[in-house]
């Protein structure tokens, strides 16, 4: 075989880019710690890539949904033990004005402190967080509940469609409660009407009347009761759900690292052995082109 | 009968010759890294006797040739433009998968805040913030799908700038080689000059090699007659004729005596850039469009039905500048609809019927996220996935191919070298070899020079 010069130049140069393009892709996956730079160095690695990208950003939503869900349903969580509170007070004064035996004064007394909690009530009912009412339904930018001065409270103006927040793909939990299912429930008149026709009756001393007051009373209890328990669910749903949405972060994250990340006992290796490599080149290029026959002629 | 004096004259010959060998050893060292340049062989023979009573006349030069093998150019002209097309594709696709961006920060990113700003006005429809915010995402997600539409736009118009680029050095080549036949044809086959005219003809066909296709036929004068596409006449002898380009449905095409020819160029530079250009990035463009007006469908289709924060109904949240029929064009024409563009409480974020401050549409739309809306199999990330997979797959498929192809130029032109290529060590060996030879001669010749004058100091 002929041994030309232009061949062994040609696979000179060849040999050297070969081995130090290799080094430097090497270079690049340690220096950058990552394994794929563009989609053509390992298109479904890429496509995957994408996939849990959208995975993780998903996820990371669904956490900051549940976080603002959870702050918010401890604030329901919190008005509806007052509600509680509210209620059982009204009961023990409403039982305290009954009997013949009640001075008008005593009576008096019962039926301020009746019309203080049902202040508090109508307060609670209209609890506002981040701007929309949560006993509103989906109307959560009208006031459940309005009252002009010290006038009568009106009748229930949200809406009786709840709304509701995701917080997973196929999980979602209530935000804004129908308040009239709280304030009403099947009754037919709502709490305030309730609390003023009971207030009445204290006043009058009509016991028939007290007693129609208080069991409109027990009922507005088993109602908010009803709906603290399904907010206690609901809260310790979304502790189950943080703990769920931080192990799929992880997962998530883990995968996404073994598709773009550098695996670095590889490259390091992969490195050290093209730096021999490209090494050698240079050496077999020096004492290729070295030797010839000219040098031995005088 | 033979005398001295034509021993005289054949060693004077041999002399000649050898002095000869160490011209074209000479010539064959110079020209090491001459790009096209072939060895020269120079053919020696003996004169023969006049008669069997003499020994002959010494040496004579019959010819120089060049060692050249036509089986290996041709496979050099078969194997270059295949080659080149791939290097061609690899370099236009390796251009738009770097502009598609990198996972996470591209359009798959701007769907993502796109549906997070809904899932937060979920959170709290009545906040202007959060609608602020949603218009601002849509903003920004249609200024990305116009980006990327206008980037492959850009790639389409730069590779169509260089097959008109690439039609010109055709052109050129094609003149260049002409007029190297018609040297040829005048100089006639017998002077020597022929074999530089041949080497600087091989280093033009193969340069034209690479960027068309080409059939080349020899002729019995030593030029080339060269024909592209189906049997197009590019150079008859010391004709050349021209390509040329012409805007055909916005893309440059290419004729050859009025034929447009630009399917039958596959090969080559030029059938790269024209595959990319025709093919492949229109492909991309459409999967892009189909995604935009997806995308823009079906948010549109739930916005509409839903509410304001004004309580109106029947807003469309993307519309399309300039209109467009289908999805083509989507891409580029997509944007925030002027209706609500600019006015946070044209956002729909309550559901059909529903009063202001419900939160079903926005539910609803920043639910899409996972829905397998486009084709009714994927969402709107595969889709997008899929396309960045296509780039990156048919990048990658143009590169290896390069490189495989690559091999075999490799290999053929190391054929080519082993027979056409300059060893220094056989020069070396063929210096030494004439040097040897042509003292040899000398001495020869003085050798008769000296029984000439011994025969001459008898008569004094």
């Amino acid at each position: 075989m002929r041994v030309t010069f232009s061949a062994q130049n040609r696979n000179s140069t060849a040999g050297l880019e070969g081995s130090a393009t290799r080094l430097l892709e090497f270079q690049r996956q340690v220096s950058t710690g990552k394994r794929i730079e563009k989609p053509s160095d390992d298109p479904s690695a890429t496509l995957g890539s994408i996939g849990e990208h959208a995975e993780t950003a998903a996820i990371d939503q669904y956490a900051r949904a549940t976080d603002s869900v959870a702050s918010r349903l401890s604030v329901i969580d919190t008005v509806l033990s007052d509600l509680i509170n509210q209620v059982e007070r009204a009961q023990v004064q409403a039982a305290s004005a009954r009997g013949s035996t009640k001075t008008q004064l005593q009576r008096e007394a019962a039926a301020t402190d009746l019309e203080g909690i049902r202040d508090t009530i109508f307060s609670d009912m209209n609890t506002a967080f981040n701007g929309t009412y949560v006993f509103s339904g989906s109307a959560s930018t009208v006031a459940p509940y309005t009252r002009v001065g010290t006038g009568p409270i009106s009748a229930y103006a949200g809406s009786t469609s709840e709304m509701v927040v995701d917080i997973d793909q196929q999980r979602a939990v209530k935000i804004a409660f129908n308040g009239q299912s709280v304030a009403q429930g099947t009754d037919p008149q709502d709490i305030f009407v309730e609390f003023d026709n009971l207030i009445a009756a204290v006043r009058a001393g009509d016991d028939a009347g007290i007693a129609a007051g208080m069991s409109a009373l027990d009922r507005m209890f088993d109602r908010v009761s009803t709906s603290q328990g399904r907010v206690g669910a609901d809260l310790r749903t979304i502790d189950e759900q943080k703990v769920r949405l931080s192990e799929l972060k992880r997962a998530s994250t883990k995968r996404l690292s073994a598709l773009e990340d550098t695996n670095m006992a590889e490259a390091i290796t992969g490195m050290a052995q093209a730096d021999a490599a490209y090494k050698a080149a240079l050496g077999a290029v020096s004492s290729v082109t070295r030797m010839s026959l000219m040098d031995y002629l005088r | 009968m033979s005398s001295l004096f034509s021993s005289l004259t054949a060693a004077a010959r041999a002399l000649d010759a050898q002095r000869f060998g160490l011209d074209v050893t000479g010539q064959n060292i110079a020209n090491v890294n001459t790009p096209g340049y072939t060895r020269r062989v120079i053919d020696m023979a003996a004169v023969p006797p006049e008669s069997s009573r003499t020994a002959g006349r010494g040496v004579d030069v019959v010819a120089v040739r060049s060692a050249r093998d036509l089986m290996i150019e041709r496979r050099l002209q078969q194997e270059v433009p295949a080659e080149r097309r791939e290097a061609a594709l690899a370099d236009v696709l390796g251009v738009v998968e770097v502009a598609l961006g990198k996972p996470g920060e591209s359009i798959d990113a701007a769907l993502d805040r796109f549906f997070d700003s809904f899932a937060n006005l979920s959170q709290s429809p009545s906040s202007s913030v959060a609608r602020q915010e949603v218009l601002l995402q849509a903003e920004s997600l249609a200024d990305t799908f116009r980006d990327m539409a206008e980037r492959i736009a850009i790639a389409q118009r730069d590779t169509d700038a260089q097959v008109v680029s690439a039609a010109q050095d055709v052109n050129a080549l094609a003149t260049q080689i002409a007029k190297i036949n018609e040297t040829i044809a005048r100089t006639g086959e017998s002077a020597g000059g022929i074999l530089t005219l041949q080497d600087e003809q091989s280093v033009l066909v193969r340069q034209l090699s690479e960027i068309v296709d080409i059939d080349v036929l020899q002729r019995a004068d030593g030029g080339v007659d060269i024909t592209i596409g189906n049997g197009r006449a590019l150079v008859i002898g010391e004709n050349g004729y021209q390509v040329q380009t012409s805007v055909v449905a916005g893309v440059n095409h290419i004729f050859a005596a009025g034929v447009d020819i630009t399917a039958e160029l596959s090969a080559g530079k030029i059938g790269g850039l024209i595959y990319a250009r025709d093919v492949l990035l229109p492909g991309y463009q459409t999967d892009l469009d189909t995604l935009a007006y997806e995308v823009a469908n079906n948010v549109n289709a739930l916005h509409a039905a839903g509410v304001g924060g004004d309580g109106l109904t029947g807003r469309n949240l993307f519309s399309f500048t300039p209109a467009i029929v289908g999805s083509a064009g989507a891409a580029g024409a997509i944007g925030v609809d002027p209706a609500v563009a600019g006015s946070p409480d044209h956002v729909a974020a309550a559901g059909p019927g529903a009063p202001v401050g419900d939160n079903t549409t926005a539910r609803d739309i920043a639910a899409l996220r996972h829905a397998r809306v486009v084709g009714g199999t994927a969402t709107f990330h595969d889709t997008w996935g899929q396309l960045v997979y296509r780039v990156g797959r048919d990048s990658q498929t143009a590169k290896n191919e390069q490189q495989s192809r690559d091999e075999i130029v490799t290999q053929v032109d190391a054929l080519r070298d082993q027979v056409s290529g300059i060893s220094l060590d056989e020069e070396a060996v063929n210096l030494v070899k004439f040097q040897k030879a042509y003292e040899a001669n000398a001495r020869f010749f003085r050798a008769i020079d000296s029984t000439l004058d011994t025969l001459l100091g008898i008569l004094r």
